[in-house]
């Protein structure tokens, strides 16, 4: 047989209304264990940021706030990718070419050609060492280049060692030099 | 020159043949050292190349060259023309990713007469830029070597060779020919050095276009 469920309930309820007895000493022992424990207040700045990173957190986003930050996470990583990666392909590396006449009785000589608009006053030719020896150093980048000696003003010159550009158009003499791409 | 090559190069020759003295939207500074109708018909073919996606600046360069050398206005515009229309039948034999320097370097061999299918064979044998071949190729012929033989030499060489290898191999040839060679022997010479098997008896041909 099952007691009545109203006395169940009532004698539940009593037994919940008596006073408790609590030992006088709890307080003290409590506070004499809380003393024992490690002091956080002595921890850096740094110290508690590191334990909360450390410990689980709760975060609760709305679907349009996620959107927002997945919004900002492709920004930044687009924003990273283009600030990594050349946008233009590596330009090519130049190249320094000396240029040399041998010209025993020139007072003046230009080195011109389609790496200075073939402007006699660009590229002055040194006379070096031996007074017959004219040079010119230029940096040239990868590719086909025509170009000639001009002399005192007036007289144009072919280079003896390079090959010889067929010109027949302008009828004067040119030389070809061609700069790989150092493959 | 293929049915194709003619067809892709007809819209970009009719700009560069039809293009007369037009006031330019930008002329080129540079050009200023040219006469005003010399300039304004080169200006109005740099305008035609650029629309056409050709590079300008060898065009620029030619006129200059011409102005430096006090060549007439009429040789000038003659010449910037032909270079053009060259760049364009480049462009067409390369393809369309062609960089600059390999159009003006295969320009250079077409007007030395080699035929756009030798380029486009080029392309397809050497993945590596073009620029060296070509120029190699334009200047064996430039040398008296045979169009064949010159052209068999630099396919051959082209899939593997680097650039200094195909430089070092024009030397050679150019070598031999200084000692007295005829030009196809040298060029056979030098290929079977390079091991390179190229037909000396090619049919002989005159260098440069008729």
């Amino acid at each position: 047989m099952f007691e009545p469920m109203d006395d169940v309930i009532e004698r539940i309820a009593r037994h919940l209304r008596r006073p408790v007895q609590i030992d006088p000493a709890l307080d003290g022992r409590v506070m004499r264990e809380i003393n024992a424990l490690p002091r956080l207040g002595g921890a850096t700045a740094l110290q508690k940021a590191w334990g909360w990173l450390r410990r689980p957190h709760q975060v609760t986003l709305t679907p349009l706030g996620g959107l927002a930050a997945a919004a900002l996470l492709a920004i930044v990583a687009l924003l990273f990718r283009t600030g990594s990666t050349p946008l233009a392909p590596p330009q090519a590396e130049s190249r320094v070419f000396q240029f040399v006449l041998v010209a025993p009785r020139a007072t003046h000589v230009s080195l011109v050609g389609d790496f200075n608009d073939w402007d006699a006053t660009r590229t002055p030719m040194r006379r070096t060492g031996s007074e017959a020896l004219w040079t010119a150093v230029v940096p040239l980048m990868p590719g086909r280049y025509h170009y000639a000696f001009f002399v005192d003003g007036s007289r144009w010159l072919a280079d003896p060692s390079a090959p010889v550009a067929r010109d027949e158009d302008y009828g004067e003499p040119s030389s070809v030099l061609t700069v790989g791409g150092g493959s | 020159m293929t049915p194709t090559h003619t067809r892709a190069a007809l819209p970009v020759l009719a700009a560069l043949l039809l293009a007369g003295p037009t006031a330019a939207q930008q002329t080129d500074a540079r050009l200023e050292r040219l006469d005003a109708a010399t300039r304004s018909t080169v200006a109005a073919l740099v305008d035609s190349a650029r629309s056409a996606l050709l590079p300008t600046e060898p065009l620029v360069q030619r006129a200059l060259e011409g102005a430096t050398k006090r060549a007439s206005g009429e040789a000038i515009v003659a010449a910037v023309r032909r270079l053009a229309v060259d760049l364009g039948h480049a462009r067409d034999a390369l393809g369309s990713t062609a960089s600059p320097a390999e159009l003006t370097a295969g320009a250079a061999a077409l007007r030395a007469g080699a035929s756009p299918t030798i380029l486009a064979e080029l392309r397809h044998a050497r993945r590596e830029p073009l620029t060296v071949p070509l120029a190699v190729l334009a200047d064996l012929v430039a040398s008296g070597v045979p169009v064949d033989s010159a052209a068999a030499a630099v396919l051959g060489l082209a899939a593997r060779a680097r650039d200094a290898d195909l430089v070092e191999f024009r030397r050679a040839v150019e070598r031999d020919i200084a000692l007295g060679a005829p030009p196809a022997a040298a060029t056979a010479a030098a290929a079977t050095a390079a091991d390179v098997f190229v037909n000396a008896g090619a049919r002989q041909q005159r260098p440069g276009r008729p």
